[in-house]
């Protein structure tokens, strides 16, 4: 059966956005597919916040077309839209029940349903029991909690993260992750834009990679590890000659390729290709083999720090 | 309820439950014209006997510029908040709600002419028991050309300070420029002596004074026996209406917009 393609909850289409001189969307064109968790992954000024800032104010760009939840941008929208900014946005003079009752009236639920919905998520995110302390007591990691609690208070169909836990410690990383995925997956979409590329490996299901306000490769984590010539395959093979080296260099998708004696270091588009043809080569002579797989870290280095630009999809 | 009418008063009820738990603001803004009273108000009664002034009682004369004393200062500590909320994040957060910029600022600046009407009032009932006013309309028709006056004020000061600061960045240069624009209006508005006999120039500055008519207006309602001398209520209000409503409205033109850095 034909795979039905998954609608998208946020389409974004050559947008071009300035502050003064400096162009923070250069062309910028994204589609997010609805129910996924999608990373926006790029160096500080790269043009994330400003891409989440524009969606959160489901603002109509100045050049280019942006749809969200499949709707042109209008500021009703918003109220299916849960944000959680940079900085946390809290009065330290409120308590924390009423910050998220003043959330819950701005998103237009009741004083019944606001009072319930903060009571259950103060639960989820380890908060229960706070709603009458001041904001001001709480430490950095619950404050960071009580925003995503915040944003999602108003049960949003799309949920912008800008990056949503730094200055979190790990252990606080991983429950916030569990808290704010429990339930979520294909039900919310999550754009969660950081810095954090274990983070993005982790949690996203697809990734873009943005450079100078221009999306520079988008795919899955797995997708774009894959597009590199990244993976590292250290081999020990016996008796190995020069002839040998030079066939292998001459594949198709080999690389460096480094001999010490009978070590012999490939760098390889794929080592899934790459192994069983080796051995169709060297057979028995090849005493081990050793694969090194790349991270997004990796493929985050390659596409963002100015590589040709390229799109990676299956 | 509407949606809109339910975030207005919860941004409402917010600020003035804000301003009730910040007491350094609760307070000062009522009691630096509480002290101009006691003090200016009895040195001047006793020190320099005031021949001019109908009643002779400076203290009573002061009340109706301490009054309009205690808005300014309140309007200008209510506006100030607008930057807190900008600072903490807040502001963001308001602005990525499903309502227009305008109603989150009309919530806010509402809640900051409820709590300058209500300091404003307490200063004249906790001053009222100690001077001598006449009441020529009698005290509950004086009380309430009174409230009248001082929302009217209020509404006009929330815009002015809106206005300035929807469009100058720091606090540090919003309370400047306030300062600036608000305490001379403050010294040739009869708030602490009559214009009548002053020099034709600020006697110029003085009519085209917006707080002159709220002066004049409060004095009419409590310290003045008569109307003689004064301007006259139907022409006070007139003016006081016509400016509140064409300031407050100019300071809901220009709205914060939803940006990366909350500004």
């Amino acid at each position: 059966m034909p795979e039905t393609p998954v609608p998208a909850a946020i389409e974004a289409r050559d947008i071009v956005r300035s502050y003064g001189e400096r162009r923070a969307l250069d062309h910028f064109t994204l589609d997010v597919p609805a129910g996924s968790v999608f990373g926006l992954l790029g160096p500080n000024g790269s043009g994330k916040s400003t891409f989440i800032t524009l969606v959160a104010a489901a603002e109509q760009p100045p050049s280019g077309t942006l749809r969200i939840l499949g709707e042109q941008p209008h500021a009703a929208l918003r109220a299916r839209i849960g944000t959680v900014f940079q900085e946390n946005a809290q009065d330290p003079l409120m308590r924390v029940g009423e910050l998220l009752q003043l959330a819950g009236r701005l998103f237009g639920l009741s004083r019944k349903q606001a009072t319930a919905r903060a009571a259950e998520l103060l639960e989820v995110f380890g908060l229960g029991g706070r709603a009458n302390d001041p904001v001001s007591a709480l430490s950095g990691g619950m404050r960071r909690r009580l925003e995503m609690a915040r944003a999602l208070l108003h049960d949003p169909e799309l949920l912008l993260l800008d990056e949503p836990t730094t200055g979190v410690d790990p252990e606080e990383r991983r429950a916030l992750w569990d808290a704010l995925l429990h339930g979520a997956r294909g039900r919310r979409t999550i754009l969660l834009a950081t810095n954090d590329l274990a983070e993005a490996d982790e949690v996203c299901e697809q990734v873009a990679f943005i450079q100078a306000g221009r999306v520079v490769a988008t795919g899955t984590p797995e997708e774009l590890k894959r597009g590199l010539r990244r993976e590292a395959v250290r081999l020990t093979w016996e008796g190995v000659t020069d002839d040998e080296i030079s066939k292998i260099a001459a594949w198709p998708g080999t690389g460096d390729v480094t001999r010490s004696g009978n070590l012999v270091h490939v760098t390889v588009d794929d080592a899934s290709v790459f192994v069983p043809r080796v051995f169709e080569l060297g057979g028995h002579a090849i005493r081990s083999v050793t694969i090194e797989q790349s991270s997004l870290e990796d493929a985050y280095f390659q596409y963002v720090s100015g590589r040709t630009p390229r799109e990676v999809r299956a | 309820m509407s949606a809109s009418v339910t975030a207005c008063t919860a941004l409402f009820v917010r600020d003035i439950r804000n301003v009730i738990r910040s007491r350094s603001q609760l307070y000062s803004s009522m009691f630096t014209p509480l002290l101009f009273l006691v003090f200016l108000g009895n040195g001047v009664s006793e020190g320099l006997q005031p021949s001019n002034l109908s009643a002779g009682n400076f203290t009573a004369y002061l009340v109706a510029g301490a009054v309009v004393m205690t808005s300014v200062f309140s309007s200008t500590f209510s506006s100030a908040a607008y930057y807190r909320d900008r600072d903490t994040g807040v502001l963001r957060m308001l602005l990525s709600s499903p309502h227009s910029p305008r109603l989150i600022i009309l919530g806010k600046s509402l809640a900051g002419v409820a709590i300058g009407l209500t300091q404003a009032l307490v200063v004249l009932l906790v001053a009222a028991p100690f001077v001598e006013f006449e009441w020529q309309y009698g005290i509950a028709r004086g009380l309430l050309i009174a409230i009248a006056t001082v929302l009217l004020l209020n509404l006009l000061l929330a815009g002015i300070a809106q206005a300035v600061a929807s469009r100058i960045q720091t606090m540090q240069g919003f309370h400047l420029v306030l300062n600036l624009l608000l305490f001379p209006l403050l010294f040739f508005s009869g708030a602490f002596f009559p214009i009548d006999d002053l020099p034709a120039w600020l006697g110029v500055l003085a009519r085209v004074n917006p707080l002159t008519y709220a002066v004049d207006a409060l004095q009419l309602a409590a310290y003045a026996d008569s109307s003689a001398d004064f301007i006259g209520l139907g022409i006070d209000f007139v003016v006081l209406t016509v400016l509140a409503v064409g300031v407050y409205a100019l300071g809901l033109a220009r709205m914060p917009k939803l940006t990366w850095s909350g500004q």
